[in-house]
């Protein structure tokens, strides 16, 4: 009988425990968008500009802003860090050249001057004079910030040894350093045993093209023209400068902690506690203070997703993401009127084909055109865009793989409105139910003999160990194999992938399977090693633009290129690259460009199908009061902090008079 | 008894060595893609690839490497993380997340302790009566319900009811106050459960019937006699216990945000960080063969029916 | 003393007995047997049957549920109305994030977490006691079995699991080995100790001396003893097995992380907690009841199965 009461004590503990959080009434019905408020409706410029200024009238503004990070950060070594986090923080502590106003308009930042020659291959810029370093204390130090320390940067960064992160793109634009850093590397493999070590990095200022014309002016060599260059300052960590004779002293201590680095930027990092939180606090020194107007940062790390919403519903946070589920159960409470929907995203998530895998089947068939175009058609983005963003879908669905919004003409004109792409950009793929089942009729007329034998594909299993192994029979329906992450959102979106794709082609053509990597680092069991095939035939991933220019991703991406990691061949699309890059002026350049992209869109090598926006916000931030950062990361340099949420009411009337502004801005720099 | 010491030192050591060497083999068969973060799949080709694995040491013969991290060892060099915190030193790593995983593991266990001793005699005392039913309830709820819900359910809502913060602070107590909590609900079930059942077992004894029949009074019996004698196989866990605290809890720590070691290990291996691994794995053989060393001396502290030097089993 | 003549007991009430040799030869017998009086015992108690009734039914509903039902536990809705439903006459515990029916997940999961913790159940203790007994019975083992255990045990299983999953084949075989790699040598070393204190007991000395064969001390005088552990030991077993799934999942073992098990529906849905509490109720119900049952029939068996307790 004891027994029988404890049972009965303990199951009523749990349903009361379960009880206790069935308060929340949740939504499971769609509400209709509220997207555009109806308080701006017909009013003039002025009469936004007014109610904007009238929101922050009198109102109280907060000196401290409290927010989060969700994974650790391993280092502050700022040119080695692949952690956004880090890069984050960083940026607001060690200041780049030049850095945009909150309208996004370029305008100085350590370099209080700058040019460039003709054709944008020789940049110079003129250092502000009489900056020192700053310890972790806020105290100045000997060092003083020069054009050399710019120099250095690129110094360190040339040596393999200290593993600066993502380098391409600098290492081949910038002259000789590809030489440098690879001539070092030969050294260091003892491919080339000739070179003493020494000897080459003491040549280092006459081979690579960064030099120090004076102690406050510094001029970069390019090997092709950049007329981007300054959006990739604002983006590249690699770019940034170094205090050399202190780095070397520390050698790998460098940036361990905030003890082990110097600052030069708006905030220095006064506090670091590993795994839980960081402070930056407001460098008083810094050549640019009175812009600077809260005090202290707090990051606090939150591993735990939906701890965050809760933190800022107790005040406790200044930030929060919310993520679309979070969204619908908010929307209902009295938090509703503080949702904020993010705005923008330079990242395109697609999918990525695999034209040279271990599974005959789709090998076969994803050669062929029509059923790439099945696959395009058969992905049906507003529903996969659903789990991302509940109320409004279509805005976040993207087809191109550049974002639009990010990249203009000497017209203004947004690269993503350059025709073909334009076409490619406005396409609904869903628009006709039957066309993906066509499509692929038309592949397997072409690929199968009339009893649904694929063409010279046996009956074998498929080695996508350690990620899945599985039978193929050489006949219809043609098994693709979706692989993904074992996150939990990542794990949906497959399911749904492969019901849609079934749903849309027919499950006797094709069948869709579904697996994932577990290991933690899904890059080297999917798609890295070092010589063996890929264990994929289809894959979800990200690409983002990274600089005002389109061939930040577009040249990585040709036959044989580093991100080309599904081994298409596409000798069109890289002739049309060779034009691009070799184009007489930037308009042209930017078409050749829209013409590459549009080819391989076309022709469905890969799959674009949203951006990688997620979901909601809310916050105590002033809207577009920091620099506007459309490439790099987030600045509190002028950022503006309520001491109570802000509205979404307020959120929009601050967007629209930050439009206005801007639109004058723009119009005033022409 | 130094014999016996000394015998029971080298095997233990020998075990150490053993475990040591079989997991530092063990990694070298790790896949060489599993060094890399996914960053430097997607960016670096091969050369720049395997300059980083150069770099690392990591195409050196196992042998070698293997030389190389215990002379360092002895020069009290513990090495630098690899992969999970890259170039850290792991003795700055250690000494930042030991601490606070020890204090929060130590004032649970003394919780656990306290309580579940205390739990245990309640149950004891008022056997098949209402204490026994409500402790034996609480101990299945903890055993069966998944902690994982039932530690976020403290976390969000009993937070909320007490005002509590819902991450942890250093510099604030009250945030010390539902992760030691949460931490201590385990070990309190435990030691409840296991107190009830020996002390239970021994009821049935003829000693206790004799010094009932005796005359002495039941709480007399249960303190003098039975408590004694049932607190001795609990006993044997209690260094084991109390050195192994620095492993800290993956959950918990996750939750409440606090940087201590729990979950370290696992990280590491995933990420094949074999520094980190090896000086963490080395640790913990170490707490755990000397906790279970100690925990034989103290029970022949504690018991004196058992001897040491007699043949042991 | 002195002797003091009874004026209670008469003589005349007393006739000697006729000595009977059948019927001296009967006392010693009693129509005991094990295993009716260990389920008598058993079943005595109500608590029990109901417990027994309850997981029976459990059971019973997880294994048949997915035979009679046509309801597709992963049939996926594109309708996003569709998803994240509250409970109704068609979908009784509602549905998840993407629109499958919680009812039909909840006894899949149930089916193929019952399945996953008897073959841990079966393979733990089965291998563990085969282990054990040798051990126990083998002095020359001994140093080597413990050195063994000491290895096993602190070498961190992650390392070895995660080594398993790069080299092998993800199927049945990957996951019993993963799954009885570290469990058998804990329950070994438990039957061991158990089997040596047993071996020299004084009643098996005694039963020993008096020329019982191995045979007999071994089913009569040993395995009473222990059965009552063995299915004590696999009692507790599947509760904890069942718990424990997620973590082979994590490091890449054993179930696919979309396998419907009890497990990775409680740890997926543990993020829509605070939004949808009711899609954990069922499938945590059904684990927490699963947990107490077991491990309550576990120790009530342990109890009856103790000959102690059969007078």
């Amino acid at each position: 009988m004891k027994r029988l009461l404890a049972l009965l004590l303990a199951a009523v503990m749990v349903l009361g425990l379960m009880a206790g959080c069935g308060q929340t009434p949740s939504g499971g019905e769609t509400k209709p968008a509220e997207s555009t408020p109806s308080n701006l409706e017909g009013k003039t410029d002025e009469e936004i500009l007014d109610a904007s200024q009238d929101i922050l009238n009198g109102r109280e503004l907060a000196t401290t802003y409290q927010t989060y990070f969700s994974t650790s950060y391993a280092s502050l070594n700022y040119f080695s860090t692949s952690y956004a986090t880090v890069r984050e923080i960083v940026s607001n502590c060690v200041d780049g050249l030049v850095e945009p106003d909150k309208y996004g308009i370029y305008a100085a930042s350590l370099a209080d001057s700058w040019d460039h020659n003709e054709d944008y291959t020789v940049w110079t810029f003129h250092i502000r004079e009489g900056l020192k370093w700053i310890d972790h204390t806020g105290a100045e130090t000997e060092y003083a910030l020069t054009a050399q320390d710019f120099v250095d940067g690129i110094r360190y960064i040339g040596d393999p040894l200290n593993g600066a992160y993502s380098m391409r793109v600098v290492r081949n634009l910038i002259s000789g350093l590809y030489d440098y850093y690879w001539g070092l590397d030969d050294i260091d493999c003892e491919i080339d045993t000739e070179t003493n070590r020494e000897d080459l990095v003491a040549r280092f200022d006459e081979i690579v093209g960064v030099k120090a014309l004076d102690e406050y002016t510094v001029e970069y060599r390019l090997d092709s023209s950049a007329p981007y260059f300054l959006s990739l300052i604002e983006s590249s960590m690699l770019l940034l400068p170094i205090e050399y004779e202190y780095a070397l002293a520390l050698g790998d201590d460098f940036g361990v902690d905030n003890e082990h680095m110097l600052y030069c930027g708006a905030y220095y990092i006064s506090e670091f506690n590993r795994d839980k939180n960081i402070t930056l606090t407001k460098n008083p020194h810094y050549w640019d203070a009175e812009k600077v107007y809260l005090e202290t940062v707090e990051y606090q790390m939150i591993a735990d997703g939906t701890t965050s919403v809760e933190m800022f519903k107790r005040g406790e946070l200044d930030y929060t993401s919310v993520e679309s589920e979070e969204y619908l159960t908010l929307a209902d409470s009295e938090w509703g009127s503080y949702l904020i929907p993010n705005e923008f995203s330079l990242s395109t998530n697609y999918l990525w084909l695999d034209f040279v895998g271990g599974n005959g089947e789709f090998r076969t068939f994803v050669q062929n055109e029509n059923f790439r175009k099945a696959l395009q058609t058969a992905v049906n983005r507003i529903v996969w865009a659903q789990l991302r963003e509940p109320v409004d879908p279509a805005r976040i669905v993207r087809n191109t793989i550049n974002a639009e919004g990010a990249i203009f003409n000497s017209q203004g004109v947004d690269y993503t409105d350059l025709e073909p792409l334009a076409a490619i950009r406005n396409t609904d793929y869903s628009a006709d139910p039957n066309a993906a089942r066509a499509f692929m009729e038309a592949a397997i007329a072409e690929l199968c003999d009339e009893n649904g034998k694929i063409i010279g594909v046996e009956a074998g299993t498929v080695d996508y160990l350690p990620v899945i192994s599985t039978e193929i029979d050489g006949a219809l329906p043609v098994t693709l194999i979706y692989v993904g992450t074992d996150d939990e959102s990542e794990i949906i979106m497959a399911q749904l992938f492969e019901t849609m794709v079934e749903a849309a082609i027919g499950a006797d053509y094709i069948d869709v399977v579904c697996a994932f990597d577990t290991s933690g680092s899904f890059y080297s069991t999917v798609g890295g090693s070092n010589d063996g095939p890929f264990n994929y035939d289809i894959y979800f991933d990200s690409l983002s633009t990274g600089y005002a220019d389109p061939s930040g991703i577009l040249t990585r991406i040709g036959t044989e290129e580093v991100e080309n990691v599904g081994a298409y061949i596409v000798p069109e699309y890289d002739a049309l690259i060779e034009k691009a890059l070799n184009a007489e002026t930037f308009d042209e350049r930017l078409q050749y460009f829209a013409e590459a992209e549009a080819f391989l869109l076309e022709g469905a090598y890969m799959i674009p199908v949203m951006s990688s926006l997620r979901g909601y916000h809310m916050t105590y931030e002033v809207p577009y009061t920091a620099p506007y950062m459309l490439y790099g990361n987030v600045r509190y340099k002028g950022m503006q902090v309520l001491t109570e949420p802000l509205t979404l009411e307020e959120y929009q009337i601050q967007a629209a008079a930050w439009e206005i502004a801007r639109a004058a801005a723009l119009a005033a720099q022409e | 008894m130094k014999k016996y010491i000394a015998q029971r030192a080298l095997r233990s050591l020998i075990t150490v060595c053993l475990v040591f060497v079989a997991v530092f083999m063990l990694l070298r068969f790790m896949p060489l893609e599993g060094y890399f973060s996914d960053e430097m799949i997607k960016e670096a080709d091969e050369a720049t690839r395997m300059t980083y694995l150069r770099n690392l040491g990591l195409l050196d013969h196992p042998l070698k490497q293997l030389w190389r991290f215990v002379k360092n060892l002895f020069q009290g060099d513990l090495g630098r993380s690899l992969t999970v915190y890259p170039k850290v030193p792991i003795s700055t790593l250690l000494a930042e997340k030991i601490p606070v995983t020890a204090a929060f593991g130590f004032v649970s266990m003394l919780l656990g302790i306290v309580f579940g001793l205390s739990l245990g005699l309640v149950m004891v005392r008022t056997k098949d009566r209402l204490g026994d039913h409500l402790g034996n309830g609480f101990i299945l709820v903890i055993r069966a319900v998944p902690s994982i819900l039932y530690l976020f359910v403290i976390q969000v809502y009993v937070s909320a009811a007490f005002d509590l913060p819902m991450l942890f602070y250093e510099d604030r107590p009250g945030s010390w106050i539902l992760p030691t909590i949460s931490l201590s609900l385990g070990s309190v079930a435990w030691y409840a459960l296991w107190l009830r059942r020996f002390m239970v077992d021994e009821l049935n004894q003829d000693y206790v019937k004799f010094a009932q029949v005796k005359g002495l009074s039941k709480s007399a019996v249960n303190r003098r006699h039975i408590f004694r004698n049932a607190i001795i196989p609990l006993v044997i866990y209690l260094p084991s216990d109390l050195l192994l605290i620095i492993s800290g809890s993956l959950v918990i720590e996750t939750l409440y945000s606090i940087p201590g070691t729990g979950g370290l290990l696992t990280t590491a291996i995933k990420n094949q960080d074999n520094n980190l691994v090896q000086v963490l794995v080395l640790m913990y053989a170490v707490a755990s063969v000397v906790g279970v060393f100690l925990g034989d001396l103290l029970v022949a502290f504690v018991d004196p029916r058992i001897k040491l030097t007699q043949k042991e089993e | 003393m002195t002797e003091k003549p009874n004026m209670v007991l008469n003589p005349d009430k007393f006739r000697g007995a006729v000595f009977d040799q059948l019927a001296s030869e009967d006392t010693g017998y009693s129509n005991y047997s094990y295993w009716r009086s260990t389920f008598r015992t058993f079943f005595k108690s109500k608590a029990v049957c109901l417990l027994v009734a309850l997981v029976g039914a459990i059971i019973l509903m997880s294994f048949l549920y997915p035979i009679f039902s046509d309801t597709d536990p992963t049939k996926i809705s594109l309708m996003f109305l569709d998803w994240n439903q509250k409970p109704s006459a068609e979908h009784w515990f509602g549905t998840d994030q993407l629109g499958r029916d919680i009812w039909a997940r909840a006894w899949y999961g149930a089916r193929n977490s019952f399945l996953l913790g008897f073959c841990i159940a079966l393979s733990d203790v089965g291998i563990g006691m085969i282990a054990g007994a040798l051990w126990g019975y083998n002095r020359k083992l001994d140093p080597f079995m413990i050195e063994l255990y000491n290895v096993m045990t602190n070498i961190p299983s992650t390392v070895y699991l995660v080594l398993l999953a790069y080299i092998m084949n993800t199927s049945y075989l990957t996951l019993f080995i993963s799954m009885a790699s570290r469990g058998w040598i804990v329950e070994a070393r438990f039957f061991r100790n158990r089997i040596l204190s047993i071996r020299d007991s004084e009643y098996n000395i005694a039963s020993k001396c008096l020329g019982s064969s191995v045979w007999r001390i071994v089913t009569k005088n040993i395995i009473p003893q222990i059965i009552s552990l063995i299915i004590m030991e696999a009692a507790l077993c599947i509760p904890y097995s069942i718990g424990n799934e997620v973590f082979l999942g994590f490091v890449g073992v054993g179930m696919p992380v979309d396998a419907i098990t009890l497990g990775n529906i409680v740890n997926l849905g543990r993020a829509s907690f605070t939004q949808h509490p009711y899609q954990m109720l069922l499938p945590a119900a059904i684990l927490c009841i699963i947990t107490i049952a077991f491990y309550m029939i576990g120790n009530k068996f342990a109890d009856a199965s103790d000959p102690r307790n059969h007078v």
